[in-house]
């Protein structure tokens, strides 16, 4: 089941949450929406769930080409999982799961023990089994979640939307629960769009991310495709590390180094940085403010010496021993992958 | 880094090992403790003492004797009428304003919670001269009223409608912010899983609030069985007519009838000490069910 939104526009007063964003979502992918908050990611959520309506006027929704715009939330087949959770707190875990299926017309009401089976399905789906009776404040963070998405599946829905599933949970229970969507996913293949704000989130589990800004749409790729060829400034800030360099008067000696910083700003990863020892000619001068070695990476922090302007580096551990470094060095910075955005290339 | 680590520790160290209410001296609890008590005593315990020693002044055949006069039972039908009619009316009007107030945004909401509290805010009195005003031998619609041969003031509609007017806050005001805090997720999750409106509310909404809407409905009945001023007023105390328990308490002792007035006043303090139980059984459920939803 495909998603389209086409033309959505929304404001609240004088403030554009959405600008006019055009969305296709391909069957049975997992989809990110990504975004700073305010970007209006939630806001299309809802929109797509029938839960709050674009403006007048303006675009519509489809799910595999029929025009959705006027069903109620009820009528459109989706299955919504709120950041947190909405779980009905005087129900049990079974009769929350079977909520859906209760609240439809007699005709279309399965009868008690086929109700009972699918709940039972559900739970194992999600592998929760045996938690029937326990009631939502009984249950861990993560456990919620996966009630809140049994529950959304319990009425076949054909498209998963998920509002910043993780949001509400640590970090360990994160990963771990991240991991396990993205396999849940593989297994049921129903189309899913999450809104996350965690960039680290989107890439690791989704087959393709949306990224928002400001009300717009500002990139749509596959993680490799946002991480290494950025659209735009923002997406180049917002996706990864990046250090944004304000050309100095001189290019520090680097003719290459001198003709990206002509366009303005370059945007260079961390990682894209190579620290040589400043005996050498290529590459600007800078002193090493900051050595933060816990991690698989050492992450460094320079302070270039003509333009002040403070950088980030990542290399390796055996690296930062080969090159023997400490606070207030003096080394020098080559720069072996760098973006502009008027012309980009690379070193 | 290493500041904001050693902060708390050091907050921590320099803590008292108890706050500091708890270590006034001995002699200033004792007084305080022994002030409330004898305020207790004299303003709570005795009043409610004396309602019963005078109702039982006279032995206890001459106490239930005075329930069977027809004028008190008269009097007891009357305002078991008049609860039953305002108070549902008032947990309807409550739900309905509650919800509105609390699950969408419209013009006018804070005006609308300020008048939900101005019978609170508003004598009694005052309230039962304004309905004498509208609906009044010579009110605005006396003329009228009197033409079509309804009664309403000097009789049991006015009462009916006085009660209403006054215990109208109750079960509002206790369940505005409870569903403020309960927000709309819910209700959302139930639209997305192909509930109606009124499934929704039936299914999701009232479970969530009926422990605050019991104890409000248990506040606004004990007001509106109790009350006596606006009452007082659209009356016009024709006996066995119009009379309430609490007027009916007034006239028995204006007529020193004393054994009579305090029997039927020990039946109003009675109700009062099963709302104070049922109150604090409800308290008590509302209180876990809160704690249970965070």
């Amino acid at each position: 089941m495909s998603i389209e939104a086409q033309n959505i526009r929304r404001a609240f007063g004088t403030f554009a949450a959405l600008a006019g964003v055009d969305l296709k979502v391909e069957p049975g992918k997992l989809v990110a929406l990504l975004g700073p908050s305010g970007s209006g990611k939630t806001t299309l959520l809802r929109i797509i769930a029938g839960l709050e309506f674009a403006d007048p006027g303006s675009g519509r929704i489809l799910f595999d080409g029929e025009d959705v715009t006027d069903l109620p939330p009820g009528r459109r087949k989706v299955g919504f999982v709120f950041q947190h959770y909405a779980l009905f707190r005087h129900l049990t875990v079974f009769e929350n799961i079977a909520f859906g299926l209760r609240v439809r017309r007699r005709r279309e009401r399965p009868p008690e023990r086929e109700l009972a089976d699918r709940v039972r399905h559900l739970l194992d789906l999600v592998q929760l089994p045996g938690l029937e009776a326990r009631y939502p404040h009984q249950l861990s963070g993560g456990q919620r979640q996966r009630v809140a998405l049994a529950r959304a599946l319990a009425v076949e829905p054909r498209v998963l939307l998920l509002d910043e599933p993780f949001g509400a949970l640590d970090a360990k229970v994160r990963r771990e629960l991240r991991r396990w969507l993205r396999r849940f996913h593989d297994e049921i293949n129903v189309t899913t769009l999450f809104v996350t704000h965690d960039q680290e989130e989107a890439l690791e589990i989704a087959d393709e991310v949306v990224i928002m800004n400001q009300g717009r749409i500002e990139q749509v790729g596959t993680p490799q495709e946002v991480y290494d060829r950025p659209a735009t400034p923002f997406v180049h800030q917002f996706v990864g590390n990046v250090n944004i360099l304000r050309a100095p008067a001189a290019g520090g000696g680097d003719a290459s180094f001198g003709r990206v910083m002509r366009d303005g700003r370059i945007y260079v990863r961390p990682q894209d940085i190579e620290i040589v020892p400043h005996e050498g000619r290529d590459g600007l001068s800078a002193i090493v403010r900051h050595i933060h070695a816990a991690g698989p990476q050492a992450r460094l922090t320079l302070e270039q010496v003509q333009s002040r302007e403070v950088v980030e580096a990542e290399i390796s551990r055996p690296e930062l021993g080969a090159l023997n470094l400490r606070v207030n060095d003096l080394v020098r910075l080559r720069l072996r992958q760098a973006h502009s955005f008027d012309d980009s290339y690379a070193i | 880094m290493p500041a904001a680590v050693a902060s708390p520790l050091t907050t921590a160290g320099s803590r008292n090992p108890l706050p500091r209410a708890s270590r006034d001296a001995a002699w200033v609890r004792w007084t305080l403790t022994a002030v409330a008590l004898v305020f207790l005593a004299f303003f709570l315990a005795l009043p409610l003492a004396a309602v019963f020693a005078e109702g039982l002044r006279r032995g206890v055949a001459a106490y239930f004797a005075s329930f069977r006069d027809t004028d008190a039972l008269a009097a007891i039908r009357l305002t078991l009428l008049t609860a039953a009619i305002a108070v549902p009316a008032n947990a309807v009007f409550g739900v309905a304003a509650a919800w509105a107030i609390a699950k969408f945004p419209f013009r006018g909401k804070s005006l609308l919670i300020t008048l939900i509290d101005l019978p609170f805010a508003v004598s009694p009195v005052i309230a039962g001269l304004v309905y004498v005003l509208i609906f009044g031998a010579n009110g605005w619609f006396g003329s009228w009223l009197i033409d079509h041969d309804v009664r309403i003031i000097f009789a049991v509609p006015g009462i009916i409608i006085a009660t209403t007017f006054v215990t109208f806050p109750f079960v509002a005001r206790e369940l505005i912010p409870l569903m403020q805090a309960q927000g709309n997720d819910e209700e959302y999750a139930a639209a997305t899983l192909g509930a109606s409106g009124w499934q929704t509310f039936w299914r999701v909404t009232l479970p969530n609030i009926k422990w605050g809407l019991l104890y409000g409905i248990i506040l606004c009945n004990a007001r509106a069985m109790g009350e006596f001023g606006a009452v007082s007023v659209v009356s016009g105390h024709i006996r066995g007519e119009t009379d309430t328990l609490p007027l009916h308490v007034e006239i028995l002792y204006n007529e020193y009838n004393f054994v009579g007035s305090f029997a039927v006043a020990s039946l109003l303090t009675l109700l009062a000490l099963v709302t104070l139980v049922l109150k604090t059984i409800v308290e008590w459920r509302h209180a876990a069910s809160r704690s249970a939803s965070t």
